[in-house]
């Protein structure tokens, strides 16, 4: 769709299709003679701009809307995070709008819980029960024994969660997120006295040097760095940017790689640093950086000693020749990038890796300035739930201090079982989910209030990276609600409104969409007063506020007293000789942490890598598999000190012959018919490994062993086993 | 080789060095062109009904392993041996160098998908109707055909999105611009891959790039001449 | 030829039989219908039955419920075609080509070895039907006038099929109908009732009068003539619908050749069961002798080693040339199904050569139907092995996918088998099985007219 027909958009936003379902009261009915669509012809489609939730990125979309009717997602060529392009699970949230099995209404637990067995009320049943259960903690003097559990939020949603439960007196609001990059904003607080995240400009970069980063499948922005990455390639004349990955894995990212160094798990940090190190002795650094950056050499030569390169070779399990060549590969070409990603972060040293890596941009100059890092412009760091946090919110609910759950998300999928989450959540005598699918959570329930699907929502979107200069994506019903379900933070202002006194007060908008409207009247900077529809008319057509007067810092410094990185030794859940194998899981590219696998579209993509559809795998070195005696397609069993799954065998050459990975996503006890009772959730094989007394999410640090059960692994790929090493026969 | 009546042929240029095979183009191909959903037994069956599909090859061994990603779609030949024996027309080659399948004409002996040697023709073996359970078929798009039972199909470069594009063109007298019809692959590639466009204008961007020094065709020496140029990607023994 | 005389006066010792005599045991299959036939009649058209209604089911439900897959679109129905097709050269050898050599002995084959090549382009004729994913929409292949001036193309391999096909069961039809006529005059005769009222019109007022001879023999010996490219022709066509694909395995310019010739070897050796049981069920020891066999085993020796050949030269170029992808369809087909291609080769090459070359087993009823039958199994094996492993590893690898056929196809098959054999026996109840009139013409060639006291033979030998 081109610039023109996007301008041509009718004057009527989506608000005029959504009018049956809206509750303001200003909106008229439109009389019997006139069809109510106006400005809808039948065959002539309209385009509606909204936002993506599909994951954190937030990019801009496009529907194509048909009579009332959702037909296809594009990216929203405005948008300054995905510039008309969009990647595959936004494509499919068509189908989350539209799913044959999504909750209809309000749910009430009929069974056991965990039975699945649920009646049907009306909303004024489950209305009155959730502001009835709000109200009897009020008036017992039990207002902490709320909590509400929900992803990293953002935008006016987090302004309203929060609100609401400082209003109702309980501190209990968990913001976790499995996937979540608080370590990076923590390693950026370290090293550069900012919490923001980086932007890469990989676009204009020469030499692209990710520590597993996969920023083709899930890393801060995929559509934007898969943009930036195809330009870093081919997008200018005479300059081909070159790509090194480091990672035991050769993930989807990698593949795209000119090279690839497979180093040991937990080694990538000291691997940075030998590079660092090697850099510094053949004074291959940017001096002024490092003089701008208040760093001398000799110092940090000096502090980086150990790093000499048999050591680091050693460490790592990689070729002195190899990182070498990398290093100075690194070192001689500008501009230069380094980047850190969550397979490297999820370790025990995940934190000072991420800062070593990130420290081989300071020292060749790639701070603040093209083809190098900048701080990005995304969402501001709000108050998110640290591991820490969590564990004891934990504690919480297992000491039965918590007697009132409202869930939004699916925790009970997303939170590794060694954490304890779900078994206390047990002890919660009363849990609300929010879910619009029949997921792990909604499971669990007492009282189900489904939410809308994102394209029947209002909201603010604001991008979690991938924009130097702020953006805020607005979301905008497309169609009448399908089903019987209300916006997750309508219900919660009702639910306010209702009880009435400080919470009624700290809501004075009729609706989340005046909230809403509000909120962006602010940031547009208008004075009160003057009339906001024509301008919230042209941001809801444009898709959102693209040039936000963003309070991050423009640019890195290294923090004065900022210490060198020292990732520690990296440690390991499960002995060596019992369990060989390390353990990788990683965010499948189709299904994220497990909201895509409800969506057909998404399931039967062929993963990229392994061509698998319709199931979760385990990823196997051959020369493992061979010992092994392990076939492609093979059952086996992988067991952890946690625990054990069964799942069949796909043999991957890339991918150490130590380490073994599965794919995060599956394993969903129900979540509609497409999700239910397929593959295998990951999650619950990950140990808790502690390094002294503080606990981390290092979920790549669990070590496995693998056992051959059968040959009805009933593996299903799309690309034939023996086709696929077979390039030769079309001359590629 | 048809002669040249239309200004119009439609070429398209795949640059493996910039297609990273995150597949985002196998889903908006999907939900664009009614592409049935198919599980995992058809899968297994191998009768799995995408239009479009990324192979994915592994060259080498640990750890001196590449992977290439090469996305596969109807070639649009010039010489389709798709065509000729087709015993009814239902394969055609329309005016604007496309191969064209006509749903309604198909009488299903799938000659056409023995001939065709890229394996992008895909056979309705199973009927599609229950395909998309209600409310899902709402989804549907209704610029173009459910296919019945026992019919051919194939990428067509989105022609419903050309066609829309004609028209309005010609309802302003004037020709196609370069990049104003997009097929929904080339639409959502977020790395920019796929470039879709006129070949029979020199300064289009297709036409551009497919005079690249790294261009080459599949299967070539079969000599259907397809409408597609793949640019050679990949490290350093590809330079 | 005269060594026919000396053998039938060999074998049954001395005992001249008279004209009706001759006539009873030759037309011994068109007595009236015994249990036993019924019983035959009935199960044939029960396996006939359970093959049309997988073939409902198919049509109802979906081609999904056979085997085929992207890349292999086609499985084992075009199998049961091709194989169909050749067989229908059954006749056309047997009976075009020896009456053209003035081949004697092949008087008492000739009536079977047409009435095969008619029944089996029949079944033949109904895969194409079978196969197709829209068969409700199978006039879509004529060239009936339409409003959107709609035609069929004539480029394709198919419409050619359809065309061969169409005229060569026209020809064939013809040939045996015309072929008939004199003995339908004699069925006619000892007929009564509806019998003998079908077979007054078939005959077509056939008298036997000497005019009537001539033009007979013109009209056989022209047919025969003329149907023998037609047959060439269309098996050609069909060997062309895989050579002027791009498949690799298929893309080769041997196959209109090795398929005649393949073709002609399965229906020599159809002929030849058919023989065998033709003469053990009606009892016609006496006028298919192992003369006869012999014979025939010295015909499929020649064309058994002409198959041989043309098989070598595919292999031999295919490995010579070594195109990687070629190459690969033949190591895939020489691993996956190695059993079944050792078996081809030794049933279709390397069991006949041998056996064949020895006059006492070509002599030999039993050796001679393991052979034939034998020919024939692997002749379906070896159009499959053509067929699937080409499609199987094409030139993508990485679509490839294996085939098995499902039971609707395998079911289907065999209701072919059932189907040609029920017609056949149908045929053989109701029309004459032995060429009467011919193996009377040779007796009475071949006589000796008494004129005075000495005998004289008889000129009607000249020709």
């Amino acid at each position: 769709m081109n610039r023109r027909t996007f301008l041509q958009l009718s004057g009527m936003t989506a608000a005029g299709a959504a009018l049956a379902g809206c509750k303001s009261a200003n909106e008229k009915l439109i009389p019997y003679l006139i069809p109510p669509d106006e400005g809808v012809t039948p065959g002539m489609a309209n385009y509606y701009a909204s936002s993506c939730r599909s994951c954190p990125a937030g990019c801009g979309i496009l529907v194509r809307m048909s009579e009332g009717r959702a037909k296809k997602i594009e990216g929203n060529p405005e948008h300054p995070v995905n510039r008309g392009k969009l990647c595959g699970r936004g494509q499919a949230a068509l189908q989350e709008l539209y799913h044959p099995d999504r909750v209809p209404q309000p749910l009430k637990r009929s069974g056991p819980r965990g039975s699945g067995e649920f009646t049907k009320i009306t909303w004024e049943e489950g209305l009155d029960l959730f502001a009835g259960k709000l109200k009897s903690l009020k008036q017992e003097k039990a207002a902490d024994r709320l909590a509400l559990l929900t992803p990293e939020l953002r935008g006016t949603l987090a302004k309203l969660t929060a609100g609401f439960m400082r209003s109702f007196g309980s501190p209990h609001h968990i913001r976790y997120e499995l996937l979540g990059t608080d370590w990076l904003r923590a390693a950026n607080r370290q090293s550069f006295g900012q919490t923001s995240l980086p932007y890469y400009d990989v676009a204009e970069s020469r030499y692209l040097l990710s520590f597993g980063a996969d920023f083709v499948e899930s890393h801060l922005s995929p559509v934007h760095y898969g943009h930036a990455f195809g330009r870093m390639r081919q997008g200018r004349d005479t300059v081909r940017g070159h790509f090194t990955y480091v990672g035991g894995r050769l993930s989807l990212t990698a593949a795209s790689a000119d090279r690839w160094l497979p180093a040991r798990p937990g080694s990538e940090g000291a691997l940075a640093l030998g590079m660092a190190r090697l850099i510094l002795a053949e004074s291959l650094f940017d001096k002024t950086a490092l003089a701008a950056n208040g760093l001398s050499a000799e110092n940090l030569l000096q502090q980086l000693k150990a790093y000499d390169l048999p050591r680091v070779s050693e460490e790592t399990g990689l070729a002195q020749k190899s990182i070498a060549e990398v290093a100075r590969e690194f070192a001689t070409t500008h501009p230069s990038l380094a980047m850190a990603g969550e397979t490297i972060a999820f370790q025990n040293n995940g934190q000072e890796s991420a800062r070593a890596v990130l420290f081989l941009n300071v020292l060749m100059g790639n701070l603040n300035r093209p083809g190098g890092v900048y701080p990005d412009g995304g969402a501001t760091d709000g108050p998110t739930t640290s591991f820490g946090d969590l564990l004891s919110f934990v504690k919480k609910m297992s000491g039965e201090e918590i007697r009132v759950a409202l869930i939004h998300g699916d925790p009970v999928h997303t939170i590794p079982s060694t954490t304890g989450f779900q078994e206390a959540l047990t002890k919660v005598p009363f849990i609300i989910s929010f879910s619009s699918l029949m997921d792990d959570t909604a499971m669990q329930a007492d009282l189900i209030l489904p939410d809308h699907a994102a394209l029947e929502s209002w909201g603010d979107v604001i991008p979690l990276a991938g924009t130097r200069d702020g953006a805020i994506g607005l979301m905008q019903p497309v169609v009448t609600p399908v089903f019987d379900t209300r916006q997750f933070p309508e219900v919660l202002m009702t639910a306010a409104h209702e009880l009435g006194g400080e919470m009624k007060a700290a809501f004075p908008y009729e609706s989340y969409l005046d909230m809403l409207k509000a909120g962006m009247r602010k940031h547009v900077g208008l004075a009160s007063g003057k009339d906001f529809e024509a301008t919230w008319v042209d941001l809801l057509r444009q898709g959102g506020l693209f040039k936000t007067n963003s309070n991050q810092a423009k640019s890195y410094r290294w923090a004065a007293g900022a210490s060198v990185p020292e990732p520690a030794k990296p440690r390991f859940y499960g002995n060596e000789k019992e369990f060989p194998l390390h353990l990788s899981i990683y965010p499948s590219t189709a299904f994220y942490d497990g909201r895509g696998a409800p969506l057909p579209w998404l399931q039967q993509l062929p993963d990229p890598m392994t061509t698998v559809v319709w199931d979760s795998w385990v990823e196997i070195n051959p020369k493992t598999a061979a010992d092994l005696g392990i076939n492609f397609g093979d059952l086996v069993e992988v067991t952890s000190p946690q625990g054990s799954l069964r799942l069949p065998v796909v043999i991957y050459p890339g991918i150490r012959p130590d380490m073994v990975a599965i794919p995060m996503g599956q394993g969903h006890r129900d979540m509609g018919r497409y999700a239910r009772g397929r593959g295998a959730n990951p999650l619950q094989l990950l140990a808790l490994t502690t390094e002294g007394t503080k606990p981390q999410p290092a979920w790549n640090a669990t070590r496995v062993r693998i056992k051959r059960i059968s040959d009805k692994g009933e593996l299903v790929t799309a690309g034939h086993p023996q086709g696929s090493y077979r390039s030769d026969l079309i001359e590629i | 080789m048809e002669k040249l009546t239309s200004p119009y042929k439609w070429g398209m240029v795949v640059d493996l060095d910039r297609c990273t095979g995150c597949g985002a183009c196998v889903v908006a191909c999907q939900a664009e062109n009614n592409v049935a959903i198919c599980e995992k037994r058809e899968i297994a069956e191998g009768r799995n009904m995408h239009w479009l599909r990324i192979e994915r090859f592994w060259v080498g061994e640990y750890p001196d392993v590449r992977v290439r990603f090469l996305p596969v779609l109807c070639q649009h030949c010039h010489d389709a041996p798709c065509e000729p024996v087709c015993p009814v027309y239902a394969s055609y080659h329309n005016p604007d160098g496309l191969n064209g399948q006509v749903y309604n004409r198909c009488v299903g002996t799938r000659y056409c998908g023995n001939n065709c040697p890229y394996a992008v023709r895909v056979f309705n073996f199973y009927d599609h109707e229950h395909s998309w359970p209600p409310p899902l078929n709402n989804q549907l798009s209704p610029d173009i055909t459910v296919r019945s039972r026992g019919v051919m199909e194939k990428c067509s470069f989105c022609i419903q999105r050309i066609r829309r594009a004609k028209e309005e063109a010609k309802a302003e007298q004037r020709l196609i611009k370069d990049g104003e019809v997009q097929p929904a692959c080339a639409q959502t590639c977020p790395a920019e891959a796929l470039v879709f466009g006129n070949t029979a204008d020199p300064a289009s961007r297709v036409s551009r790039l497919s005079r690249s020094p790294r261009r080459f065709r599949l299967l070539e020496h079969l000599g259907t001449h397809p409408s597609i140029y793949y640019l050679k990607g990949g490290g350093r023994e590809h330079v | 030829m005269s060594e026919l005389s000396s053998q039938q006066q060999k074998t049954p010792p001395a005992v001249v039989k008279s004209a009706s005599q001759l006539n009873d045991e030759m037309l011994s299959s068109m007595r009236p219908p015994t249990l036993r036939w019924y019983l035959l009649a009935f199960v044939l058209g029960a396996v006939v039955a359970w093959g049309m209604y997988a073939f409902i089911y198919q049509v109802m439900t979906g081609m999904n419920v056979t085997g085929k897959n992207r890349p292999v679109m086609w499985g084992f129905y075009i199998t049961g075609f091709v194989f169909w097709v050749g067989l229908s050269h059954s006749g056309t050898m047997v009976s075009a080509i020896l009456r053209l050599t003035q081949a004697n002995w092949r008087r008492p084959i000739l009536r079977a070895a047409e009435a095969m090549t008619v029944f089996t382009i029949t079944v033949a004729a109904l895969f194409p039907f079978i196969h197709l994913g829209r068969n409700w929409v199978v006039t879509y292949f004529l060239p009936l006038p339409n409003q959107r001036g709609l035609w069929p193309n004539f480029r394709s391999p198919l419409l050619w099929d359809i065309t061969a096909i169409t005229a060569y069961l026209i020809g064939s039809s013809l040939f045996l109908y015309l072929g008939m006529i004199p003995d339908l005059s004699v069925v006619r005769d000892r007929a009564s009732g509806w019998r003998r009222k079908l077979y007054a019109v078939l005959a077509m007022g056939w008298r036997g009068t000497a005019r009537e001879w001539v033009v007979y023999h013109k009209a056989s010996t022209l047919m025969a003539a003329l149907i023998i490219p037609v047959a060439v022709s269309v098996h050609s066509i069909v060997a062309w619908d895989f050579a002027v694909t791009v498949v690799p395995g298929w893309h080769s310019t041997i196959f209109p050749p090795y398929f005649v010739i393949g073709a002609i070897l399965s229906g020599v050796a159809a002929v030849i069961t058919l023989m065998i049981v033709v003469r053990k069920v009606f009892n016609l020891e006496d006028y298919l002798t192992p003369m006869h066999f012999d014979n025939m085993g010295k015909l499929l020796l020649v064309i058994s080693l002409l198959w041989a050949y043309a098989y070598f030269v595919e292999v031999n170029i295919t490995w010579y040339a070594h195109e990687p992808i070629e190459w690969e369809v033949f190591s895939f087909m020489a691993d996956r199904y190695a059993p079944l291609l050792l078996l081809m080769l030794f049933g279709n090459a390397v069991l006949p050569i041998t056996v064949l070359c020895f006059k006492k087993l070509r002599r030999s009823i039993g050796a001679m139907l393991a052979v034939s039958l034998l020919i024939n199994v692997c002749m379906f094996i070896e159009r499959f092995l053509i067929i699937v492993p080409s499609l199987s590893r094409k030139n993508m690898p990485f679509i490839w996918h294996n085939y098995a056929p499902s039971w609707v196809e395998i079911s289907v098959n065999i209701a072919a088998v059932a189907g040609f054999a029920l017609l056949y026996t149908f045929f053989a109840k109701y029309f004459p099985i032995m060429a009467v009139t011919d193996v009377r013409e040779l007796e009475v060639r071949q006589a000796r007219v008494p004129l005075g006291r000495a005998e004289l033979p008889s000129i009607a030998g000249k020709e």
